[in-house]
């Protein structure tokens, strides 16, 4: 009986889905990090019966057949990009993206991640840095006796210096996009990277058409829905009963058939 | 050998193979688009009236057939999910470059901007052609005609919806597809007025009371094929048993 492995196979996909929403719920504050949805698709068929066979001579055919299904399998895990929420945090260095697009962040190996995650701090250089002290592109550093930062709606940084009435501009934040931003590869700490599937980054300002702008003193939420999540995880559950009860079936099935001697 | 051993066994085999389209309909009872089976059963009948006994009917699990039923529909808020309401298929090109229809409004960008589904079949648009979003087009958004439009609110291409009458006829691909049992290339006649909901998925519409009340059905049937082999296999046993030694 295929029963048994095509119940194991929902088995499996739930699970894969309950370690998706479980790890939606627990970013659900995490700044910039966007909800992921598993994506199922049915696996192939065995066809018992073709459709079209000829049922006799005159050329008359069966108009179905018997087509059974070898159960499902993730076909992928889907990021769902839209934007979070935004909330004001009055952090000077706290910068939200309002629209497409992602920070660029110079690893310390040379390579490049990316970030939506606009909690940015200060090195012991003055360097605008994530939180885990990797620079921000392209590297801006804020001088040691400035009073005040201000970054505006392009991502053009400035300072005012000293007891100095105008500010010092020192560069402005670059941003990159990406075709397929549901193709990026996520590597924790808020970082994404590059892909086959992303497509190369585009880069861009912020601000130019098709990117988003930035929001100084704002930082973006999850866009995890959390009602959703559980409804999901409830309806995950579910699935993994009844897939469940389809093996114990075929189970006592199996053993009704063995006590026929 | 009596006929009634071989009407259970007939039954039994039907049976496990409905298990198998049911557990496989569970199995899916999470996969966007998925469109539920069924099983046909039909009687196979011998005639040996004309040598005197009475017909025998046989049990035969003859088809099986794709329940067309519209799924829920699920708000995602993804803006390139795309649910069909009412009539109307999604047309789809395998990476092995077979056409099928399907349901499954799931789809994402590849690195070349063409519009997939998870599994990475290309979607394709009204005049049969994989659709391509250029880049930099900003935010997309799916209209209720299938358009798909830039941030500018220019078109970029139209999702196509087609007819499938005779869709109970084509064999399942994966992902969902239904393709002509011969290998042909469905016929892509795209729906007069199609009507698509944005951020929405059309959910499987396998409904898990009845697959779980046929599941319980099928095994009790299973248990009375067998208790009928059994029956049977006693009976024998006893005839032999009570006229063996003879002489």
């Amino acid at each position: 009986m295929r029963a048994m492995a095509t119940a194991a196979t929902g088995m499996m996909a739930q699970q894969t889905n309950v370690d998706v929403i479980a790890n939606n719920i627990a970013n659900a504050n995490t700044t910039g990090f966007k909800s992921m949805r598993a994506a199922f698709q049915d696996l192939v068929y065995q066809s018992q019966v073709r459709e079209g066979a000829l049922t006799n001579e005159a050329g008359t055919a069966r108009p179905v057949g018997v087509d059974i299904g070898m159960g499902v399998q993730t076909a992928g895990v889907i990021r769902l990009n839209t934007q979070g929420g935004l909330t004001a945090t009055e952090n000077q260095l706290d910068v939200a993206i309002d629209g497409k697009g992602f920070f660029v962040v110079n690893m310390p190996d040379g390579s490049t991640a990316y970030t939506r995650d606009g909690n940015f701090q200060m090195s012991a250089e003055g360097t605008l840095v994530t939180k885990q002290g990797y620079e921000i592109d392209p590297g801006i550093t804020i001088p040691d006796n400035s009073t005040s930062v201000a970054i505006s709606e392009q991502g053009i940084v400035s300072a005012y210096v000293g007891s100095s009435a105008t500010p010092v501009e020192l560069g402005q934040l670059s941003m990159a996009t990406f075709i397929n931003e549901a193709g990026m590869k996520a590597e924790g700490d808020n970082l994404l990277r590059e892909t086959t599937a992303s497509g190369e980054a585009v880069a861009a300002n912020p601000g130019d058409e098709g990117v988003g702008v930035l929001r100084q003193g704002y930082l973006e939420n999850s866009n995890v829905n959390i009602i959703q999540q559980i409804t999901d995880l409830i309806t995950a559950q579910r699935a993994y009963e009844m897939n469940s009860k389809a093996i114990q079936t075929a189970d006592e099935m199996l053993s009704s058939a063995n006590q026929v001697r | 050998m009596d006929n009634s051993s071989y009407i259970s066994l007939t039954l039994a085999s039907s049976l496990e193979r409905s298990l198998d389209i049911t557990a496989n309909n569970l199995a899916n009872v999470n996969t966007a688009g998925f469109k539920g089976e069924k099983t046909l059963f039909e009687s196979y009948l011998l005639r040996p009236s004309e040598i005197g006994k009475d017909d025998v009917f046989f049990s035969l699990d003859s088809g099986s057939y794709m329940d067309p039923a519209q799924g829920a529909l699920l708000a995602t808020g993804n803006p390139l999910d795309a649910a069909v309401l009412g009539e109307g298929w999604f047309g789809y090109q395998t990476p092995d470059g077979r056409t099928g229809l399907g349901r499954n409004g799931q789809f994402v960008l590849d690195a070349d901007g063409m519009l997939v589904t998870a599994g990475g079949a290309q979607v394709l648009d009204a005049g049969g052609a994989p659709i391509q979003v250029p880049e930099d087009q900003g935010a997309v958004t799916i209209g209720s005609d299938g358009t798909i439009s830039n941030a500018a609110g220019e078109a970029v291409a139209t999702i196509g919806v087609f007819e499938a009458p005779d869709i109970q006829s084509y064999a399942r691909l994966p992902g969902g597809m239904f393709t002509p049992a011969d290998g042909s290339a469905p016929p892509l006649q795209p729906v007069q007025a199609p009507r698509l909901a944005q951020g929405h998925l059309e959910q499987s519409n396998v409904e898990p009371v009845i697959e779980m009340t046929r599941m319980m059905g099928i095994q009790r049937a299973y248990e009375r094929a067998m208790t009928l082999l059994d029956d049977e296999n006693s009976l024998r046993r006893d005839t032999l048993q009570r006229l063996g030694p003879t002489g």
